[in-house]
């Protein structure tokens, strides 16, 4: 066992050296595909997170009846929150909201002069617990909070959640088709590439199996050798994807580097990376596999 | 050591390249397959160390049969024997060590245990002397040294040769033979094909005639023409 593993490792290496253009070719078109794919997770990491950061700020506006009795805003706070899918309600008084809309507009707050504070209708914040924060649950919350008489008004972006909504969903499931189409173009190209790599061996395969050579001894040098090609352009597509996201903050304009501030914009997270090394390796496997089925068989 | 049963071999394209061959040979005969080109020589060899699956009837060669359905530890049916051809199969980018080496490493010898095992063979072959050249640095005839040694590393009792000599000039093709003699007087059952009529004349040894893929009966007086 470990003279065949001695084997392998000193046979995969040789063949490495040996065929180093044919590898670093492999290693390249591995490497540019998972580039790509890892590209596109990245976009859509990024993208979901930023629409994850929006997904948090769904909330519920329930504006009061001007004139509410404060002591029956207390009773409607305490009824509000029991509302199963809220997480927390918050009371907005009409000098809070005048309070906000100054600080929102800063300098130009001298737009407010003249308006009196008891136009602003005071009103209930109503923060809802995760899984509420969708276009169809919402309305569930909605709907309960319409029975109180005494809401004037109740406002929750029906449309901008539904678009909302919508975008996540097209989003992920884009994701997902065009990840696999793409993965399935990879594994074609791949294994096409090692046949090609296989056969320039042919006479060395063939070698191998006129003296006898078991399959094992056949197959697994190239197994492993796709296993390391499908690493080492993992880790390539990992490398320059890590050099684009730092070019791609040192090449856009100020103007949209300052509106970006408030959007975190991330690197793909330590997993997925594992996810890409490994995703290699199992394409390097897989290529190699599927090219060695028909390339190494010892008859006709 | 070798039965065929009535053996046919006919290709996806209805070729018949062997039509109901029965033979027999017994270990530590030295056997000619001898025809023109096309007369099947080749499909034979190629069906005796499995490279190649019968289309109707059986083989048995070294106690294992292949029939159409094929055999599956091809493997382990070439371990028990060498085979030669005319072109010689070397890796043209290595050493004369380095070709045998590779051959008794990807067979399962240790390093180590290859390494000494290479001197050895080369000697039964006389080139011991060239063990660190380029093969490319070999005349034809001690590229086919190399090619029989390296038949030799699983000490088989059979060796299977389609045409050895047939790039080779008559002084090598002596040498050549000269090696496949005395392996033959060791107890080697050899089976060699070969379309040069002048050299199995040359050889007091066992004749099957091929013809169009069938086997023909020649008698002494006929074999010459027969062979061309």
């Amino acid at each position: 066992m470990i003279s065949f593993l001695q084997y392998v490792i000193r046979r995969t290496f040789q063949n490495i050296r040996r065929n180093l253009f044919p590898n670093l070719t492999t290693i390249g078109i591995i490497g540019i595909s998972l580039l790509i794919f890892s590209t596109f997770a990245l976009i859509s990491f990024n993208l979901t997170s930023f629409l994850k950061i929006w997904e948090d700020k769904i909330e519920v506006i329930a504006y009061l009846k001007k004139g509410t009795p404060l002591r029956e805003v207390e009773g409607l706070l305490k009824k509000s929150r029991q509302i199963e899918g809220v997480e927390g309600v918050t009371y907005v008084s009409p000098f809070d909201a005048m309070a906000f809309l100054e600080s929102r507009l800063g300098k130009q707050k001298n737009l407010l002069q003249g308006i009196q504070t008891v136009v602003l209708p005071p009103s209930f914040e109503i923060q809802l617990k995760k899984e509420y924060r969708n276009s169809i649950r919402i309305k569930e919350v909605v709907s309960q909070l319409k029975q109180f008489p005494e809401f004037e008004e109740i406002q929750y972006g029906q449309e901008w959640v539904e678009t909302f909504s919508a975008l996540v969903h097209i989003l992920r499931l884009t994701q997902w088709i065009l990840g696999g189409l793409f993965l399935g173009g990879i594994i074609f190209i791949i294994s096409n590439i090692f046949r090609l790599t296989i056969s320039s061996r042919q006479e060395e395969v063939e070698i191998m199996q006129l003296v006898g050579a078991s399959p094992a001894f056949v197959r697994v040098p190239f197994y492993v050798e796709g296993l390391i090609q499908g690493l080492l352009g993992g880790g390539l597509a990992i490398f320059f994807l890590y050099l684009l996201h730092k070019i791609f903050f040192l090449q856009i304009p100020l103007s949209i580097q300052t509106w970006l501030a408030g959007i975190p914009i991330h690197f793909l997270p330590p997993g997925t990376v594992l996810w890409v090394l490994i995703g290699g390796m199992v394409l390097g496997f897989f290529g190699s596999f599927v090219a060695s089925m028909k390339l190494l068989r010892y008859s006709e | 050591m070798i039965q065929m049963n009535h053996v046919s071999k006919t290709y996806p394209n209805q070729a018949s390249a062997l039509s109901d061959i029965t033979l027999e040979i017994s270990s530590g005969e030295f056997v000619f397959i001898a025809g023109p080109n096309g007369s099947g020589k080749t499909t034979l060899l190629r069906i005796l160390f499995g490279a190649e699956r019968p289309s109707s009837g059986e083989v048995v060669v070294n106690g294992m049969t292949i029939t159409e359905r094929g055999f599956n530890k091809v493997y382990s049916l070439r371990r028990t024997m060498g085979i030669v051809f005319q072109d010689v199969k070397l890796l043209k980018d290595r050493t004369v060590s380095e070709n045998i080496l590779f051959a008794l490493e990807v067979t399962g010898r240790s390093r180590k245990k290859a390494k000494n095992s290479v001197s050895e063979i080369l000697s039964r072959v006389g080139l011991q002397e060239r063990e660190g050249d380029s093969i490319l640095s070999l005349s034809a005839g001690e590229q086919q040294r190399v090619a029989i040694a390296r038949a030799l590393i699983n000490d088989p009792l059979l060796l299977l040769a389609d045409e050895p000599t047939g790039n080779l000039d008559a002084q090598m093709t002596m040498d050549v033979m000269g090696i496949f003699t005395g392996l033959h007087l060791k107890g080697t059952t050899i089976v060699f094909a070969t379309r040069d009529t002048d050299l199995i004349q040359g050889y007091p040894y066992r004749i099957i005639y091929l013809s169009e893929g069938r086997r023909v009966d020649v008698t002494k007086d006929q074999e010459v023409s027969a062979g061309e």
